[in-house]
């Protein structure tokens, strides 16, 4: 039987070298990393290191339901991922701090014919802290080869909320399942070692992603953790009649928090997880979901 | 048999822990079955066929055939601190809650019984972990090591595994599904190649790659959760 473990498929991509780079190219090793402390009751952005592609728009205290929370837009010229990308974001909310990261516009991975891009997310939240890391989406262009590896450590009493949407194509202009591979995974830790693992892995060459049990006739795939003092039950209400997309909570191995999965078209799926961030939000924080300013 | 060598006796006990007629509550799971067939998403054996690929593809042999290989390596050294996090690593991977559920439960099941049954010190302390609440006791984990203990080599375990997953699907699916017995015995024979399949597919894989994908299957198990009506544990 042909399938391949997906770290064999990476290793084999990793081995083909990229055509040389125009003098001076810059960003294939793009490099973020940013830190938040409580101050004074408030958050402040403390470091914040940036290489091409990536800058960070300064800590914007502007959310009125908490005006504690930092919220900080990453931003990207290029909005993508190109072959040999490997870009590394690196996310620390210290003792009591809050704050909420999230990108300008959705992420392209673009067309692939050598090598693959890989994106590594380290997101850590100390005690009492709360961090809401939700980008955009991530949009698999054809023959796109993608590794997304994001870790997420929490200390005593700190919470988390982490969104990811895969875009399966260009969907308006039909192109739909055409990539090549996408890897993604997630792992959360806690003070006692691994609370929870999701891992992604789509190659439709291989499998095809709208069988039964899979995506079905869905195209987008969005998942919410929440990670901390919630309940499933109000977030699965909140999703599962309310929402357009196909979609339902469950509570996360060793008592994590909450797990929001929803399968639709794009808009329905944002729509899904906007309301369980939102229902979240209200049960970690006691403040709803604000109006962001890109919408 | 004067010399006292024991016989190997390993491919009866293959047949036997795969068999319905164990005493391990498998009959109370449908791995979400219930719930495609109640939301209309399953309604024919063409559909259950094509379900069943899925879950052997994408659930069972890059998931509980991993880690029932493991649980074996691990039991076969006598080795309960790694059985222990081969253990927790399936828990930690299992995001539907009432899969995590039926696959403790049942687990827990076929634990107190071979504690009972095998005259094996291993496997009588690992149920008595599993009781303590040091071990989550996951069916795979669970038959792994009991796998190991009565001689079975680490694919007979994962095909045996394979195999009661197919007949205990199929079986619930005839109690929610209008299908007959000829075409549940179709599916069964259908399998058999992706069960063998599942296994190849996976048996270098380890407990660190583990990555079921289904998620589809996620969104039915967290409605089957709450469903009024429901004959299954999952």
């Amino acid at each position: 039987m042909a399938v391949t473990n997906p770290r064999d498929a990476f290793a084999a991509y990793a081995a083909e070298r990229l055509p040389p780079a125009a003098d001076g190219a810059v960003g294939k090793e793009g490099r973020l990393d940013a830190a938040f402390a409580a101050v004074d009751g408030e958050t402040r952005l403390v470091q914040d290191y940036a290489t091409a592609p990536f800058h960070l728009t300064g800590g914007l205290n502007h959310d009125r339901a908490l005006p504690g929370l930092a919220t900080v837009y990453l931003q990207s010229p290029t909005g993508a991922v190109a072959q040999g990308d490997r870009h590394d974001l690196t996310v620390t909310v210290g003792e009591d701090a809050q704050a909420h990261v999230t990108t300008g516009n959705a992420t392209k991975v673009h067309s692939m014919d050598r090598n693959y891009g890989r994106v590594d997310v380290a997101l850590s939240v100390a005690e009492g802290g709360y961090l809401e890391y939700l980008p955009e989406p991530t949009i698999l262009h054809t023959d796109a080869r993608y590794r997304g590896e994001t870790t997420l450590s929490v200390a005593d009493g700190a919470s988390a909320i982490i969104g990811e949407v895969l875009v399966p194509g260009r969907l308006a202009r039909d192109e739909a399942f055409e990539f090549e591979r996408a890897y993604t995974r997630l792992q959360a830790r806690g003070p006692d070692g691994l609370l929870f693992e999701d891992a992604t892995d789509l190659h439709p060459d291989e499998r095809d992603p709208r069988r039964p049990g899979v995506m079905g006739d869905h195209d987008v795939l969005g998942t919410l953790y929440v990670v901390g003092d919630a309940a499933a039950d109000p977030l699965h209400e909140r999703v599962a009649d309310a929402t357009a997309a196909r979609a339902g909570a469950t509570a996360l191995p060793n008592e994590a928090g909450v797990m929001v999965r929803a399968l639709g078209a794009r808009a329905a799926v944002s729509g899904t997880l906007d309301a369980a961030w939102d229902e979240a939000r209200q049960t970690l924080v006691g403040a709803p979901a604000p109006e962001r300013r890109k919408d | 048999m004067t010399d006292g060598t024991r016989v190997d006796e390993s491919a009866v006990a293959a047949l036997q822990f795969a068999d319905s007629f164990l005493p391990a509550g498998s009959f109370t799971t449908s791995y979400g079955v219930e719930q495609f067939v109640a939301a209309e998403d399953v309604a024919d054996a063409d559909d259950l066929q094509a379900l069943v690929g899925t879950y052997l593809d994408r659930q069972v042999g890059p998931c509980d055939m991993v880690v029932v290989a493991a649980a074996h390596g691990a039991a076969g050294g006598g080795d309960h601190a790694e059985l222990r996090r081969v253990d927790r690593r399936l828990s930690a991977v299992q995001l539907p809650a009432e899969f995590r559920e039926s696959s403790t439960r049942t687990g827990g099941q076929l634990l107190s019984l071979v504690a009972d049954t095998e005259a094996d010190a291993f496997l009588a302390a690992y149920d008595e972990a599993v009781d303590a609440g040091t071990a989550p006791g996951n069916y795979a984990a669970a038959l792994g090591a009991v796998a190991a203990r009565t001689g079975m080599t680490a694919r007979q375990a994962a095909l045996g595994l394979g195999y009661s997953f197919v007949t205990d699907l199929v079986g619930a699916a005839q109690r929610v599904l209008r299908i007959g017995h000829t075409d549940v015995q179709r599916i069964v024979t259908e399998s058999r190649p992706a069960i063998v399949a599942a296994w190849e597919a996976n048996e270098d894989r380890t407990v660190e790659e583990l990555s079921p994908f289904a998620p589809l299957v996620d969104v039915l198990s967290t409605e089957h959760e709450r469903a009024e009506r429901r004959l299954f544990l999952s």
